[in-house]
């Protein structure tokens, strides 16, 4: 033992407690989701750099930095980079108080096979952390961690998890949309009654067992950011094994709480008032994650400390947040103006105006530039007169002259965009085709935050396009879906973030059919034609039908003078196969509980409409 | 091997003193006092001393130069680190200089005599192996450990010439130094403080608890009530995390407040300050007021840019009187205690 510095020394089997075990983490550095596609196509998710730093090493910072000393990273997707970047990074060398060993395997397919994995090979003694590898955080984690040990020493193992969240009003940047929950909880022994995801629902349901559970303080909160960072008991992973079903953490904390009677299991949490943590899980996150970083809301995590030890990436902070690393040259007449991060030996021109922005190591910028909220990231050449707004570019690209990039665009590994070009908002290009066969075998990824897959417009071409990316320009656009004219968040999935909810609400299906059917009223049945591999996603199992047509119902509520239309409509969704004839039948036939909808039934188009139907019924199963 | 344990016994004592540092400012203001940083440095470097191979004082002075160098990135607004690495090197400057026999008045004055008559820089001056300049310089740094555990007492001693008796005396914040002055003071004499509590950590709070427990007259006041309070003041004396090259201050934010007040009323203002907090950076802000090391807020405001300096400049032409470890002097007499305690080559590390 004498001559091995640096590893913690291993506690003897003599020794009393798991006191004395030391504090060990799980980090999770793959988010089984496709979300950065296809930045991440080149690089994974935890190597992207967030004020550049790679991700991963503000987890492991943060984990570091509130003691634990072993760490476990399970990576996927592009596991050799992840692991060639630990490697090289100070979390590996023989001084680090964490020692890291990296677990890479190409069968994981979500949170639940790593954990798995981690029962299987018994690696966690104790208590362990699960973080994701995107997490950026400066929370002090020590006392949430007492509460927890104290309460499994207390009430005999029964708490099997703690999780962590932040206060945070609703509507906050940094709160993530898409992970907006609502918890019930026990005020006292701050116990998980009922967890759900918000997904902009406008009413809730609350079982009523759960004001059952023998406590008189019940808090219902919707000010909660999760952190994406839990307290865990060994148990967590026998659970996992046990129940093939938990995927993600979310099967994982309904699964417990619904099997609470059976398996007696219980979740609590710890809401910290102080401290920052948010996971960066789709670009918008990005955006805010890496603006409170500049701001410093993660002190002392910040771009001057250079916690990462990384060689000549010192910089110098300034008044407004101005951070500049060693290097840089400005040209005549730029402003830095607030909130800033340059890089190394990065150039910039003159007569510029920069602001919330962060700019990479070895970047030429010319003269005239506009960076408002643009991330650029390293060796990116951008020529005189351009404008980024609240933009992503990625290493290697190159923007030339009179360029203007829109609010929300990508650019991804080495595109080139030509000159003179003003590409739209939400504008994706990347030197990967999207009909590009993915190497990766086709199983669905399984994680929280997996929607349906958005689809991509199946163009044949292998050339670039000089309408999308400019004369000179090298790239191919990943279109969103192809609703072009809908700005209804729900509809539009792009990378953004502002994805439409899961499949299995039924709420959702609601309101999906209802814009679209109210947009195809003004418009056409083509657009209706369009949207129909929509509505055939949305519209599978017969309930959804009958919500489909409730909602419909409701929108020709509305406009009396419109339900000729409704014939059309239906006629032309049951010809494009979206309704089925019992679908129909059957809300025809359900009793109507307003004057206004039995004045639909009776309208003569749709008696008619409903005769025809009957009848090709008939025939259809006269046929058979 | 005995040898490489030793050394990355020592990188690893480098490794954890470095995060410390880095991880210093975490905590609601600093965690330890300057003086213990300074302690800890010194006595880290003493280790390196010991333990790295160097065979000439060139290379020690290298190696010293550089592991001084990760320590004041590691974080800057701690100086006490860089101050301590300049005076090591110093120390083993005089310790190579009076091993060679050469007297040290020669190589401190630069006079234009000296430079038009000498020939070529002294740099290849440190490559002689000398046989007990590691033990010299060894017991030279020990020397300066005894010195800065000696400086608080140092200071405190001259309290009763400057304090009388029925005196109004003010103060901002916590600092150690000025408790020890005051309280050694009110062995003797009676007299009435007042101290500014310093917000948002309200570091004045438990300054005044601290002082009431040796049954002095303490009185807290908010910031905003320093500069109508100061026409009652007799004398204000106040710390600083730092003494820069030209005089000037970096202290506690509020400083600069309480210092503008007190000119405003002709109240002299006395910094109680150990040598070891002098440091060779002027300030390259003057005209700037503030120098930023935020800290972090309690909530998180979405929209808003909430800005919290630390740290303070106060021009030297507010201060009337520094008293150090070795005596009482006026800000105008700093640069020239500074080049007695720094190499000017050692001014950059």
């Amino acid at each position: 033992m004498a001559g091995k510095a640096g590893k913690p020394s291993r506690p003897r089997k003599a020794d009393k407690d798991e006191e004395e075990q030391p504090l060990q983490a799980v980090l999770v550095a793959d988010s089984f989701n496709r979300r950065f596609f296809p930045i991440t196509k080149d690089q994974p998710r935890a190597l992207l750099p967030l004020a550049n730093v790679s991700m991963i090493d503000y987890t492991l910072e943060f984990l570091t930095s509130t003691g634990v000393q072993e760490t476990f990273v399970f990576c996927c997707w592009m596991a050799s980079k992840i692991k060639e970047h630990l490697q090289k990074s100070k979390w590996c060398r023989p001084t680090s108080p964490n020692v890291v060993h990296v677990i890479t395997s190409d069968l994981y397919r979500s949170l639940g096979d790593v954990l798995r994995d981690v029962d299987a090979k018994t690696l966690v003694r104790s208590d362990f952390l699960l973080v994701y590898g995107d997490v950026v955080s400066n929370i002090d984690i020590s006392q949430a961690l007492q509460e927890h040990k104290q309460r499994r020493s207390m009430d005999k193992n029964v708490s099997v998890m703690t999780m962590i969240f932040k206060e945070s009003p609703p509507g906050h940047k940094t709160r993530c949309e898409d992970d907006d929950i609502i918890i019930a909880m026990d005020g006292k022994s701050k116990r998980i009654l009922h967890y759900q995801r918000a997904q902009a629902l406008k009413r809730l349901h609350f079982p009523m067992n759960i004001f059952h559970s023998g406590s008189d303080e019940f808090e219902i909160r919707f000010d909660l950011l999760d952190c994406h960072i839990s307290i865990c008991s060994p148990q967590v992973a026998e659970l996992f094994t046990d129940n093939f079903d938990y995927q993600t953490k979310n099967d994982f904390v309904r699964g417990l709480l619904v099997n609470e009677e059976i398996l007696g299991n219980q979740i609590h949490m710890h809401v910290t008032k102080d401290g920052y943590g948010a996971r960066v899980s789709n670009l918008l996150m990005y955006d805010t994650v890496s603006s409170d970083t500049i701001r410093r809301w993660v002190y002392p995590i910040t771009p001057e400390a250079n916690f990462a030890d990384l060689e000549g990436q010192s910089c110098t902070h300034s008044r407004h947040n101005v951070y500049r690393e060693t290097g840089v040259s400005l040209g005549h007449g730029s402003q830095m103006e607030e909130n800033v991060l340059i890089g190394r030996n990065t150039m910039i021109g003159a007569n510029c105006t920069i602001s919330n922005t962060v700019i990479g190591a070895n970047c030429v910028i010319g003269d005239n530039v506009t960076l408002d909220r643009a991330y650029i990231w390293n060796r990116v050449h951008i020529a005189d007169d351009v404008k980024v707004k609240q933009s992503v570019i990625c290493d290697n690209v190159e923007v030339k002259h009179g360029v203007v990039l829109n609010e929300q665009c990508v650019l991804a590994y080495n595109v080139v965009v030509g000159p003179d070009i003003t590409l739209p908002e939400g504008t994706v290009l990347s030197m990967h085709h999207p009909d590009e066969e993915d190497d990766e075998d086709d199983d669905e990824f399984l994680s929280d935050d997996n929607d349906v897959g958005y689809r991509k417009d199946k163009t044949k071409l292998k050339v670039f396009n000089p309408a999308e990316v400019g004369s000179e320009g090298k790239g191919y656009r990943w279109k969103t879906s192809s609703l072009e004219d809908t700005e209804e968040d729900e509809l539009a999935e792009c990378i953004w973030g502002e994805i439409p909810p899961e499949v299995s609400s039924n709420i959702c299906c609601f309101d999906v059919v209802l814009l679209g059917v109210e947009q195809s009223l003004y418009v056409s049945s083509q657009l209706l034609k369009k949207w129909a591999p929509v509505f055939k996603n949305y519209v599978k199992r017969p309930q959804d039908q009958l919500d489909c047509l409730a909602s419909m119902e409701e929108v020709f509520l509305e406009r009396e003078t419109h339900w000729a239309a409704l014939v059309k409509v239906l006629m032309s969704m049951y010809q494009l196969e979206i309704l089925e004839e019992e679908g129909i039948m059957h809300w025809f036939n359900q009793g109507s509980t307003t004057d206004k909808s039995q004045q639909l039934r009776r309208n003569q188009g749709l008696l008619k409409f409903i005769q025809w139907l009957q009848e090709a019924e008939e025939s259809s199963e006269e046929d058979e | 091997m005995p040898g490489a344990d030793k050394e990355t016994d020592l990188s690893e004592r480098i490794e954890s003193f470095l995060s410390e540092l880095k991880r210093c400012g975490s905590g609601a203001g600093s965690l330890r006092g300057s003086a213990e940083t300074a302690r800890e440095t010194t006595a880290l470097l003493r280790r390196i001393t010991a333990q790295a191979r160097w065979s000439n004082a060139g290379d020690l002075m290298e190696i010293i130069r550089k592991e001084g160098r990760r320590m004041t990135a590691a974080q800057p607004s701690v100086t006490t680190v860089g101050n301590m690495v300049r005076r090591v090197l110093k120390i083993i400057r005089e310790e190579y200089a009076r091993s060679r026999g050469s007297t040290e008045e020669a190589d401190q004055q630069e006079s234009l005599h000296k430079l038009l008559t000498s020939g070529g820089s002294s740099e290849d001056n440190f490559r002689q192996h000398f046989a007990h300049l590691k033990a010299n310089v060894i017991e030279a740094i020990n020397e300066l450990l005894t010195e800065l555990e000696g400086t608080t007492d140092n200071i405190s001693m001259q309290a009763l010439e400057h304090i009388h008796s029925n005196e109004v005396i003010m103060t901002i914040g916590r600092s150690r130094t000025v408790e020890a002055f005051l309280k050694d003071a009110a062995r003797k004499r009676k007299f009435h403080v007042m101290v500014a509590e310093c917000a948002p950590f309200c570091q004045g709070h438990e300054m005044a608890t601290s002082l009431s427990k040796e049954d002095i007259e303490t009185t807290v006041i908010p910031d905003a009530a320093i500069f109508a309070v100061m026409s009652r003041v007799n004398k204000v004396i106040i710390g600083t995390q730092t003494v820069l090259a030209n005089g000037g201050l970096r202290a506690v934010n509020g400083t600069h407040t309480l210092a503008l007040a007190a000119k405003h009323h002709s109240t002299p203002l006395i910094v109680c300050a150990p040598m070891f907090k002098l440091s060779p950076q002027v300030s390259d802000t003057p005209v700037q007021s503030h120098l930023h090391d935020l800290v972090k807020l309690t909530s998180i405001l979405s929209k808003v840019n909430a800005h919290c300096p630390v740290f303070d400049y106060v021009p030297p032409e507010l201060i009337t009187l520094f008293i150090s470890n070795i005596g009482g002097n006026a800000p105008s007499y700093i640069y020239r205690l500074m080049s007695e305690l720094y190499h000017p080559e050692d001014h950059e590390l």
